[in-house]
Protein backbone atom coordinates (compact mmCIF):
# COMPACT_ATOMS: atom_id res chain seq x y z
CA UNK A 1 0.00 0.00 0.00
CA UNK A 2 2.84 2.07 0.98
CA UNK A 3 4.27 1.70 -2.45
CA UNK A 4 1.70 2.66 -4.29
CA UNK A 5 0.80 5.73 -2.49
CA UNK A 6 4.24 6.69 -2.81
CA UNK A 7 3.84 6.36 -6.80
CA UNK A 8 0.51 8.13 -6.52
CA UNK A 9 2.60 11.13 -4.44
CA UNK A 10 4.76 10.65 -7.36
CA UNK A 11 3.17 11.03 -10.10
CA UNK A 12 0.93 13.82 -8.74
CA UNK A 13 3.90 15.86 -8.08
CA UNK A 14 5.57 15.35 -11.65
CA UNK A 15 2.39 16.51 -12.99
CA UNK A 16 2.21 19.80 -11.27
CA UNK A 17 5.96 20.35 -11.22
CA UNK A 18 6.38 19.65 -15.08
CA UNK A 19 3.29 20.70 -16.68
CA UNK A 20 2.65 23.78 -16.46
CA UNK A 21 5.90 25.53 -18.11
CA UNK A 22 4.45 23.11 -21.18
CA UNK A 23 1.27 24.45 -20.51
CA UNK A 24 2.49 27.79 -20.86
CA UNK A 25 4.27 27.18 -24.31
CA UNK A 26 1.17 25.92 -25.53
CA UNK A 27 -0.81 28.72 -24.66
CA UNK A 28 1.74 31.30 -25.92
CA UNK A 29 1.91 29.06 -28.89
CA UNK A 30 -2.32 29.06 -29.13
CA UNK A 31 -1.84 32.89 -28.75
CA UNK A 32 0.46 33.92 -31.34
CA UNK A 33 -0.96 34.86 -34.75
CA UNK A 34 -0.42 32.47 -37.57
CA UNK A 35 1.06 34.66 -40.04
CA UNK A 36 1.40 34.77 -44.09
CA UNK A 37 4.86 34.26 -45.03
CA UNK A 38 5.85 36.16 -47.82
CA UNK A 39 9.01 35.10 -49.66
CA UNK A 40 11.41 37.83 -49.15
CA UNK A 41 14.77 38.77 -50.39
CA UNK A 42 14.14 36.71 -53.62
CA UNK A 43 16.90 37.98 -55.49
CA UNK A 44 19.95 40.96 -53.88
CA UNK A 45 19.32 43.52 -55.89
CA UNK A 46 16.37 45.12 -58.00
CA UNK A 47 18.30 43.79 -61.33
CA UNK A 48 19.26 40.31 -62.19
CA UNK A 49 21.97 41.25 -63.76
CA UNK A 50 20.83 43.69 -66.65
CA UNK A 51 17.04 43.13 -66.18
CA UNK A 52 14.76 43.52 -63.89
CA UNK A 53 14.07 41.28 -60.77
CA UNK A 54 10.82 41.25 -58.82
CA UNK A 55 12.53 42.87 -56.27
CA UNK A 56 11.83 46.95 -55.58
CA UNK A 57 12.60 49.57 -53.49
CA UNK A 58 9.84 49.62 -50.24
CA UNK A 59 8.06 52.64 -49.54
CA UNK A 60 9.80 55.65 -49.26
CA UNK A 61 13.51 54.07 -50.11
CA UNK A 62 15.87 55.27 -52.41
CA UNK A 63 18.07 53.67 -54.75
CA UNK A 64 21.14 54.98 -56.21
CA UNK A 65 22.47 53.07 -58.92
CA UNK A 66 25.52 53.58 -61.16
CA UNK A 67 26.60 50.54 -63.91
CA UNK A 68 29.54 50.75 -66.07
CA UNK A 69 29.84 47.83 -69.22
CA UNK A 70 33.83 48.37 -70.01
CA UNK A 71 34.94 47.34 -73.80
CA UNK A 72 35.42 43.43 -74.72
CA UNK A 73 38.04 41.13 -73.82
CA UNK A 74 39.01 40.31 -76.97
CA UNK A 75 40.33 43.82 -77.85
CA UNK A 76 43.23 42.51 -76.27
CA UNK A 77 46.38 44.14 -74.18
CA UNK A 78 46.09 47.29 -76.96
CA UNK A 79 42.46 47.94 -75.55
CA UNK A 80 43.46 46.79 -71.50
CA UNK A 81 40.88 43.56 -72.34
CA UNK A 82 37.88 46.35 -72.62
CA UNK A 83 39.01 48.49 -69.72
CA UNK A 84 40.00 51.58 -72.32
CA UNK A 85 36.07 51.76 -72.92
CA UNK A 86 33.34 52.47 -70.72
CA UNK A 87 29.74 52.87 -71.08
CA UNK A 88 27.77 53.79 -67.54
CA UNK A 89 23.87 54.12 -66.69
CA UNK A 90 23.09 55.94 -63.69
CA UNK A 91 19.45 56.04 -61.92
CA UNK A 92 17.60 57.20 -58.93
CA UNK A 93 14.51 54.62 -58.45
CA UNK A 94 11.70 55.54 -55.13
CA UNK A 95 9.58 53.18 -53.74
CA UNK A 96 6.51 55.51 -53.49
CA UNK A 97 4.79 52.34 -52.22
CA UNK A 98 5.78 48.92 -51.17
CA UNK A 99 3.92 47.80 -54.85
CA UNK A 100 4.95 50.48 -56.83
CA UNK A 101 8.45 51.87 -57.58
CA UNK A 102 9.02 54.43 -60.00
CA UNK A 103 12.40 55.42 -61.14
CA UNK A 104 14.22 57.32 -64.11
CA UNK A 105 18.13 56.97 -65.49
CA UNK A 106 20.12 58.18 -68.22
CA UNK A 107 22.76 55.68 -70.49
CA UNK A 108 25.71 57.18 -72.14
CA UNK A 109 25.32 54.88 -74.83
CA UNK A 110 22.88 56.51 -77.67
CA UNK A 111 22.68 59.32 -75.07
CA UNK A 112 19.60 57.49 -73.56
CA UNK A 113 17.01 58.50 -71.28
CA UNK A 114 15.05 56.36 -69.33
CA UNK A 115 11.78 56.21 -67.69
CA UNK A 116 10.13 52.94 -65.58
CA UNK A 117 7.43 51.84 -62.88
CA UNK A 118 7.39 48.32 -61.71
CA UNK A 119 4.01 47.33 -59.96
CA UNK A 120 4.04 44.17 -57.43
CA UNK A 121 0.93 42.32 -58.14
CA UNK A 122 1.23 39.48 -56.26
CA UNK A 123 3.48 38.05 -53.70
CA UNK A 124 5.03 34.58 -52.97
CA UNK A 125 3.88 33.31 -50.20
CA UNK A 126 3.37 30.25 -47.91
CA UNK A 127 1.35 30.41 -44.36
CA UNK A 128 -2.24 31.45 -44.15
CA UNK A 129 -2.05 32.60 -47.43
CA UNK A 130 -0.43 30.26 -50.18
CA UNK A 131 0.57 32.14 -53.29
CA UNK A 132 3.27 29.93 -55.60
CA UNK A 133 5.04 32.91 -57.06
CA UNK A 134 5.73 36.54 -57.42
CA UNK A 135 4.57 38.52 -60.10
CA UNK A 136 5.50 42.45 -60.98
CA UNK A 137 4.49 44.47 -64.38
CA UNK A 138 7.53 46.04 -65.61
CA UNK A 139 7.34 49.20 -68.15
CA UNK A 140 9.70 51.51 -69.67
CA UNK A 141 9.78 54.60 -72.15
CA UNK A 142 13.45 54.88 -73.29
CA UNK A 143 14.06 58.62 -75.39
CA UNK A 144 17.54 58.12 -77.27
CA UNK A 145 18.51 61.97 -77.62
CA UNK A 146 21.92 61.21 -80.33
CA UNK A 147 21.44 64.27 -83.11
CA UNK A 148 19.21 62.92 -85.74
CA UNK A 149 21.12 62.45 -89.14
CA UNK A 150 21.29 65.17 -92.05
CA UNK A 151 18.05 64.18 -94.10
CA UNK A 152 17.07 65.00 -97.58
CA UNK A 153 15.37 68.34 -98.47
CA UNK A 154 11.71 68.30 -97.72
CA UNK A 155 11.61 65.57 -95.19
CA UNK A 156 11.55 65.93 -91.18
CA UNK A 157 12.17 64.32 -87.87
CA UNK A 158 10.08 63.83 -85.42
CA UNK A 159 10.43 63.59 -81.82
CA UNK A 160 8.08 60.06 -81.47
CA UNK A 161 10.94 58.69 -83.61
CA UNK A 162 13.39 58.56 -80.50
CA UNK A 163 10.52 56.66 -78.02
CA UNK A 164 10.51 52.85 -77.37
CA UNK A 165 8.35 51.05 -75.30
CA UNK A 166 9.10 48.03 -72.74
CA UNK A 167 6.81 45.78 -71.53
CA UNK A 168 7.72 43.03 -69.26
CA UNK A 169 6.54 40.34 -66.86
CA UNK A 170 8.17 39.10 -64.37
CA UNK A 171 7.40 35.82 -62.76
CA UNK A 172 9.61 34.54 -60.06
CA UNK A 173 9.88 32.12 -57.62
CA UNK A 174 12.31 31.60 -54.27
CA UNK A 175 12.56 27.85 -54.22
CA UNK A 176 14.40 27.66 -50.58
CA UNK A 177 16.73 29.99 -49.49
CA UNK A 178 19.37 29.69 -52.09
CA UNK A 179 17.85 28.97 -55.63
CA UNK A 180 15.59 31.65 -56.90
CA UNK A 181 14.57 31.71 -60.42
CA UNK A 182 12.76 34.52 -62.66
CA UNK A 183 10.79 34.55 -66.16
CA UNK A 184 10.45 37.38 -68.26
CA UNK A 185 8.38 37.92 -70.96
CA UNK A 186 8.80 40.72 -72.81
CA UNK A 187 7.22 42.99 -75.32
CA UNK A 188 9.36 45.84 -76.81
CA UNK A 189 7.64 48.23 -79.33
CA UNK A 190 10.59 50.77 -81.23
CA UNK A 191 8.80 53.78 -83.23
CA UNK A 192 11.67 54.05 -85.96
CA UNK A 193 14.40 51.65 -86.38
CA UNK A 194 17.64 51.57 -88.63
CA UNK A 195 16.36 49.78 -91.98
CA UNK A 196 13.27 48.21 -92.86
CA UNK A 197 14.79 44.66 -91.73
CA UNK A 198 14.78 45.57 -88.34
CA UNK A 199 11.78 44.89 -85.96
CA UNK A 200 9.69 46.97 -84.33
CA UNK A 201 8.14 45.07 -82.26
CA UNK A 202 10.58 42.73 -80.68
CA UNK A 203 9.23 39.39 -78.42
CA UNK A 204 11.64 37.83 -76.14
CA UNK A 205 11.89 35.45 -72.95
CA UNK A 206 13.89 36.02 -70.65
CA UNK A 207 15.22 33.64 -67.74
CA UNK A 208 17.26 34.06 -64.70
CA UNK A 209 18.37 32.67 -61.40
CA UNK A 210 20.60 33.43 -58.46
CA UNK A 211 22.28 30.48 -56.26
CA UNK A 212 23.20 31.74 -52.91
CA UNK A 213 26.97 30.86 -52.00
CA UNK A 214 27.02 32.33 -48.75
CA UNK A 215 24.48 35.11 -47.00
CA UNK A 216 26.16 38.14 -48.73
CA UNK A 217 27.22 36.15 -52.35
CA UNK A 218 25.53 35.05 -54.92
CA UNK A 219 25.85 33.63 -58.37
CA UNK A 220 23.09 35.03 -60.69
CA UNK A 221 22.66 34.16 -64.60
CA UNK A 222 20.44 35.74 -67.07
CA UNK A 223 19.63 34.84 -70.41
CA UNK A 224 17.08 36.67 -73.09
CA UNK A 225 15.93 34.82 -75.83
CA UNK A 226 14.73 37.09 -78.85
CA UNK A 227 12.16 35.19 -81.08
CA UNK A 228 12.23 37.58 -83.51
CA UNK A 229 15.32 39.09 -83.83
CA UNK A 230 16.48 41.33 -86.24
CA UNK A 231 18.19 40.01 -89.49
CA UNK A 232 21.48 38.15 -89.56
CA UNK A 233 22.48 39.35 -92.75
CA UNK A 234 22.51 42.84 -91.06
CA UNK A 235 26.30 43.96 -89.65
CA UNK A 236 26.51 44.27 -86.57
CA UNK A 237 24.95 40.72 -86.46
CA UNK A 238 22.32 40.32 -83.29
CA UNK A 239 22.71 37.98 -80.74
CA UNK A 240 20.55 36.76 -77.19
CA UNK A 241 22.41 38.90 -74.10
CA UNK A 242 23.68 35.85 -72.08
CA UNK A 243 25.27 37.09 -68.69
CA UNK A 244 26.62 36.02 -65.61
CA UNK A 245 27.62 37.55 -62.50
CA UNK A 246 28.11 37.69 -58.84
CA UNK A 247 26.18 39.60 -56.03
CA UNK A 248 27.89 41.08 -52.86
CA UNK A 249 26.20 42.44 -50.36
CA UNK A 250 27.73 44.69 -47.90
CA UNK A 251 25.01 46.49 -45.66
CA UNK A 252 23.88 49.29 -47.70
CA UNK A 253 25.30 48.39 -50.95
CA UNK A 254 25.07 45.72 -53.40
CA UNK A 255 27.87 44.94 -55.97
CA UNK A 256 26.54 43.13 -59.14
CA UNK A 257 30.42 42.22 -60.98
CA UNK A 258 29.23 40.71 -64.84
CA UNK A 259 30.60 39.59 -67.73
CA UNK A 260 28.56 39.91 -70.48
CA UNK A 261 28.30 39.91 -74.22
CA UNK A 262 25.65 42.82 -73.95
CA UNK A 263 26.91 46.46 -73.53
CA UNK A 264 23.51 48.21 -73.30
CA UNK A 265 22.03 48.33 -69.80
CA UNK A 266 18.62 49.07 -70.76
CA UNK A 267 15.88 46.64 -71.94
CA UNK A 268 15.43 48.14 -75.14
CA UNK A 269 19.04 47.92 -75.86
CA UNK A 270 20.70 44.65 -74.45
CA UNK A 271 17.36 42.73 -75.46
CA UNK A 272 17.05 44.01 -79.61
CA UNK A 273 20.60 45.34 -79.84
CA UNK A 274 23.24 42.81 -78.19
CA UNK A 275 25.84 42.61 -80.97
CA UNK A 276 28.66 40.72 -79.21
CA UNK A 277 29.38 37.00 -79.28
CA UNK A 278 30.14 34.87 -76.54
CA UNK A 279 31.78 32.23 -79.35
CA UNK A 280 34.06 35.49 -80.62
CA UNK A 281 35.11 36.63 -77.05
CA UNK A 282 33.26 39.89 -77.09
CA UNK A 283 32.76 39.97 -73.47
CA UNK A 284 32.22 42.99 -71.53
CA UNK A 285 33.21 43.39 -67.82
CA UNK A 286 31.09 45.02 -65.79
CA UNK A 287 29.49 46.24 -62.41
CA UNK A 288 26.21 47.76 -61.17
CA UNK A 289 26.29 49.61 -57.95
CA UNK A 290 23.60 50.32 -56.01
CA UNK A 291 22.96 51.78 -52.43
CA UNK A 292 19.96 52.54 -51.03
CA UNK A 293 18.79 55.61 -48.52
CA UNK A 294 15.71 55.72 -46.01
CA UNK A 295 13.42 58.27 -46.21
CA UNK A 296 10.63 57.37 -43.59
CA UNK A 297 10.25 59.04 -40.44
CA UNK A 298 9.99 57.11 -37.33
CA UNK B 1 -8.62 7.31 6.10
CA UNK B 2 -6.26 6.57 3.11
CA UNK B 3 -9.77 7.15 0.97
CA UNK B 4 -9.80 10.44 2.51
CA UNK B 5 -6.42 11.51 1.77
CA UNK B 6 -6.27 9.96 -1.30
CA UNK B 7 -9.51 13.06 -2.62
CA UNK B 8 -8.24 15.59 -0.90
CA UNK B 9 -4.25 14.99 -2.65
CA UNK B 10 -6.77 14.50 -6.11
CA UNK B 11 -8.18 18.09 -4.98
CA UNK B 12 -5.36 20.02 -4.23
CA UNK B 13 -3.61 18.57 -7.52
CA UNK B 14 -6.56 19.58 -9.85
CA UNK B 15 -6.65 23.06 -8.00
CA UNK B 16 -2.90 23.54 -8.88
CA UNK B 17 -3.85 22.11 -12.29
CA UNK B 18 -7.03 23.61 -13.52
CA UNK B 19 -7.47 26.55 -10.85
CA UNK B 20 -4.33 28.50 -11.74
CA UNK B 21 -5.05 32.08 -12.38
CA UNK B 22 -2.92 33.35 -15.12
CA UNK B 23 -2.54 37.07 -16.86
CA UNK B 24 -1.63 37.51 -20.25
CA UNK B 25 -0.43 40.30 -23.00
CA UNK B 26 -0.67 39.57 -26.98
CA UNK B 27 0.40 42.43 -27.73
CA UNK B 28 3.49 43.38 -25.36
CA UNK B 29 6.52 45.28 -27.03
CA UNK B 30 9.92 44.16 -27.51
CA UNK B 31 12.93 45.82 -28.90
CA UNK B 32 16.32 45.72 -29.23
CA UNK B 33 18.63 48.84 -29.92
CA UNK B 34 22.48 49.32 -30.61
CA UNK B 35 23.76 52.73 -31.61
CA UNK B 36 27.50 53.16 -33.12
CA UNK B 37 28.79 55.97 -34.50
CA UNK B 38 28.22 54.97 -37.48
CA UNK B 39 24.63 53.60 -37.25
CA UNK B 40 21.91 53.14 -34.86
CA UNK B 41 19.62 50.35 -35.42
CA UNK B 42 16.44 49.85 -33.54
CA UNK B 43 13.93 46.45 -33.99
CA UNK B 44 10.59 46.74 -33.04
CA UNK B 45 7.97 44.00 -32.13
CA UNK B 46 4.38 45.06 -30.90
CA UNK B 47 3.22 41.68 -31.38
CA UNK B 48 5.21 39.32 -28.56
CA UNK B 49 2.88 37.11 -26.57
CA UNK B 50 3.43 37.05 -22.81
CA UNK B 51 1.89 34.68 -19.89
CA UNK B 52 2.65 34.99 -16.51
CA UNK B 53 1.36 32.77 -13.90
CA UNK B 54 -0.02 33.93 -10.89
CA UNK B 55 0.49 31.23 -8.85
CA UNK B 56 3.85 30.39 -9.16
CA UNK B 57 5.54 33.55 -10.70
CA UNK B 58 6.80 31.22 -13.84
CA UNK B 59 6.98 33.49 -17.06
CA UNK B 60 6.78 33.06 -20.56
CA UNK B 61 7.66 35.36 -23.63
CA UNK B 62 7.16 34.23 -27.28
CA UNK B 63 7.97 36.26 -30.58
CA UNK B 64 7.56 35.92 -34.06
CA UNK B 65 10.97 37.49 -35.66
CA UNK B 66 8.99 38.58 -38.52
CA UNK B 67 6.89 40.90 -36.38
CA UNK B 68 10.28 42.96 -36.05
CA UNK B 69 10.48 46.24 -37.57
CA UNK B 70 12.69 48.49 -38.87
CA UNK B 71 13.20 52.17 -40.48
CA UNK B 72 15.51 50.89 -43.31
CA UNK B 73 13.33 48.68 -45.29
CA UNK B 74 17.20 46.47 -46.24
CA UNK B 75 17.84 46.37 -42.51
CA UNK B 76 15.13 44.83 -41.81
CA UNK B 77 15.58 42.05 -44.80
CA UNK B 78 18.42 41.78 -43.73
CA UNK B 79 17.81 40.92 -40.14
CA UNK B 80 15.91 38.01 -41.03
CA UNK B 81 17.74 37.09 -44.23
CA UNK B 82 21.48 37.17 -42.64
CA UNK B 83 21.27 37.54 -39.00
CA UNK B 84 18.32 35.65 -37.78
CA UNK B 85 17.94 33.13 -40.68
CA UNK B 86 14.01 34.22 -39.75
CA UNK B 87 12.95 30.73 -42.26
CA UNK B 88 14.81 28.41 -40.15
CA UNK B 89 14.20 30.16 -36.64
CA UNK B 90 10.91 31.67 -36.50
CA UNK B 91 10.92 32.82 -33.38
CA UNK B 92 12.36 33.66 -29.97
CA UNK B 93 11.34 32.71 -26.95
CA UNK B 94 12.10 33.28 -22.82
CA UNK B 95 10.83 30.58 -20.16
CA UNK B 96 11.67 31.88 -16.86
CA UNK B 97 10.38 32.61 -12.94
CA UNK B 98 10.01 35.83 -10.83
CA UNK B 99 13.03 34.88 -8.51
CA UNK B 100 11.77 35.44 -4.56
CA UNK B 101 7.51 35.63 -6.29
CA UNK B 102 4.84 36.01 -4.05
CA UNK B 103 1.39 37.09 -5.25
CA UNK B 104 1.25 40.20 -3.30
CA UNK B 105 3.62 41.28 -6.46
CA UNK B 106 0.95 41.25 -8.64
CA UNK B 107 -1.53 43.48 -6.81
CA UNK B 108 1.35 45.78 -5.43
CA UNK B 109 3.19 49.22 -6.93
CA UNK B 110 5.60 48.45 -9.22
CA UNK B 111 8.66 47.11 -7.94
CA UNK B 112 12.33 45.90 -9.08
CA UNK B 113 12.21 42.15 -9.79
CA UNK B 114 14.93 39.33 -11.28
CA UNK B 115 13.79 37.20 -13.59
CA UNK B 116 15.59 34.03 -14.03
CA UNK B 117 15.35 31.97 -17.31
CA UNK B 118 16.12 30.39 -20.81
CA UNK B 119 16.15 32.33 -23.52
CA UNK B 120 16.33 31.03 -27.34
CA UNK B 121 16.85 33.00 -29.86
CA UNK B 122 18.40 31.83 -33.31
CA UNK B 123 17.74 28.19 -32.26
CA UNK B 124 20.45 28.97 -29.25
CA UNK B 125 19.63 28.76 -25.82
CA UNK B 126 20.99 30.33 -22.97
CA UNK B 127 20.10 30.66 -19.01
CA UNK B 128 20.04 34.43 -18.32
CA UNK B 129 18.98 36.25 -15.01
CA UNK B 130 17.69 40.05 -15.79
CA UNK B 131 16.32 42.76 -14.06
CA UNK B 132 12.60 44.03 -14.56
CA UNK B 133 9.73 45.45 -12.67
CA UNK B 134 6.66 44.22 -12.28
CA UNK B 135 3.15 45.30 -10.32
CA UNK B 136 0.17 47.95 -10.84
CA UNK B 137 0.83 50.74 -12.61
CA UNK B 138 -2.68 53.36 -13.39
CA UNK B 139 -5.19 49.86 -12.60
CA UNK B 140 -3.07 47.85 -14.95
CA UNK B 141 -0.87 44.84 -14.02
CA UNK B 142 2.79 46.36 -15.99
CA UNK B 143 5.86 44.19 -16.11
CA UNK B 144 9.10 45.61 -17.98
CA UNK B 145 12.54 44.46 -18.52
CA UNK B 146 15.83 46.17 -20.02
CA UNK B 147 19.01 43.89 -20.44
CA UNK B 148 21.88 43.64 -22.57
CA UNK B 149 22.44 40.44 -24.95
CA UNK B 150 25.52 39.88 -27.16
CA UNK B 151 24.61 38.75 -31.14
CA UNK B 152 27.45 36.16 -31.22
CA UNK B 153 26.25 34.13 -27.82
CA UNK B 154 23.39 33.25 -29.75
CA UNK B 155 25.62 31.76 -32.94
CA UNK B 156 24.62 35.28 -34.47
CA UNK B 157 27.75 36.02 -36.98
CA UNK B 158 28.59 39.84 -37.63
CA UNK B 159 30.81 40.29 -40.67
CA UNK B 160 33.70 42.19 -40.25
CA UNK B 161 32.69 44.49 -42.94
CA UNK B 162 29.18 45.50 -40.87
CA UNK B 163 31.17 45.31 -37.27
CA UNK B 164 31.33 48.76 -36.76
CA UNK B 165 27.57 49.47 -38.04
CA UNK B 166 26.60 46.80 -35.27
CA UNK B 167 26.77 47.22 -31.73
CA UNK B 168 28.77 44.54 -29.76
CA UNK B 169 25.71 44.48 -27.36
CA UNK B 170 21.96 45.07 -27.91
CA UNK B 171 20.08 46.60 -25.25
CA UNK B 172 16.76 44.55 -25.03
CA UNK B 173 13.32 46.49 -23.91
CA UNK B 174 10.75 44.60 -22.70
CA UNK B 175 7.22 46.48 -22.17
CA UNK B 176 4.05 43.94 -21.39
CA UNK B 177 0.49 45.75 -19.95
CA UNK B 178 -1.44 42.21 -18.40
CA UNK B 179 -4.75 41.14 -18.12
CA UNK B 180 -6.48 38.22 -16.53
CA UNK B 181 -6.70 34.77 -18.85
CA UNK B 182 -9.38 34.05 -20.33
CA UNK B 183 -11.85 37.23 -19.45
Amino acid sequence: MNKILSIFFGLIFLASGNGFSQDLDELMNAELKPTVDFATATFKSTRIINGHSIEQMKENQLDFRISHRFGTLNSGLYGLFGLDESHIHFSLEYGIKDWLMLGAGRASQNKTYDGFAKVRLLRQSSGTKFMPVHLSYFTSIEIMTLKFPERPEGTSNYFSSRLAYVNQLLIARKFNENLSVQLTPTFIHRNLVKTELDQNDIYALGLGGRYKLSKRLSLNAEYYYTYNPNAKSLEPRPYNALSLGVDIETGGHVFQIMVTNSQGMREGSFIPQTTGSWADGDIHLGFNISRVFAFNKK
Amino acid sequence: MLKKLFILIFITASIGAFGQSKFIAKNAYISFYSSTPLEDILGESNEAVTILNAETGEIGFQALMTTFHFKRALMEEHFNENYMESAKFPKARFNGKIEGFNKDMLTAPVANIKVTGLLNVHGVEKTITVPGTLGIENGKLVGTSKFKVTPEDYGIVIPAIVRDKIGKEMEVTVKANYLPFGK
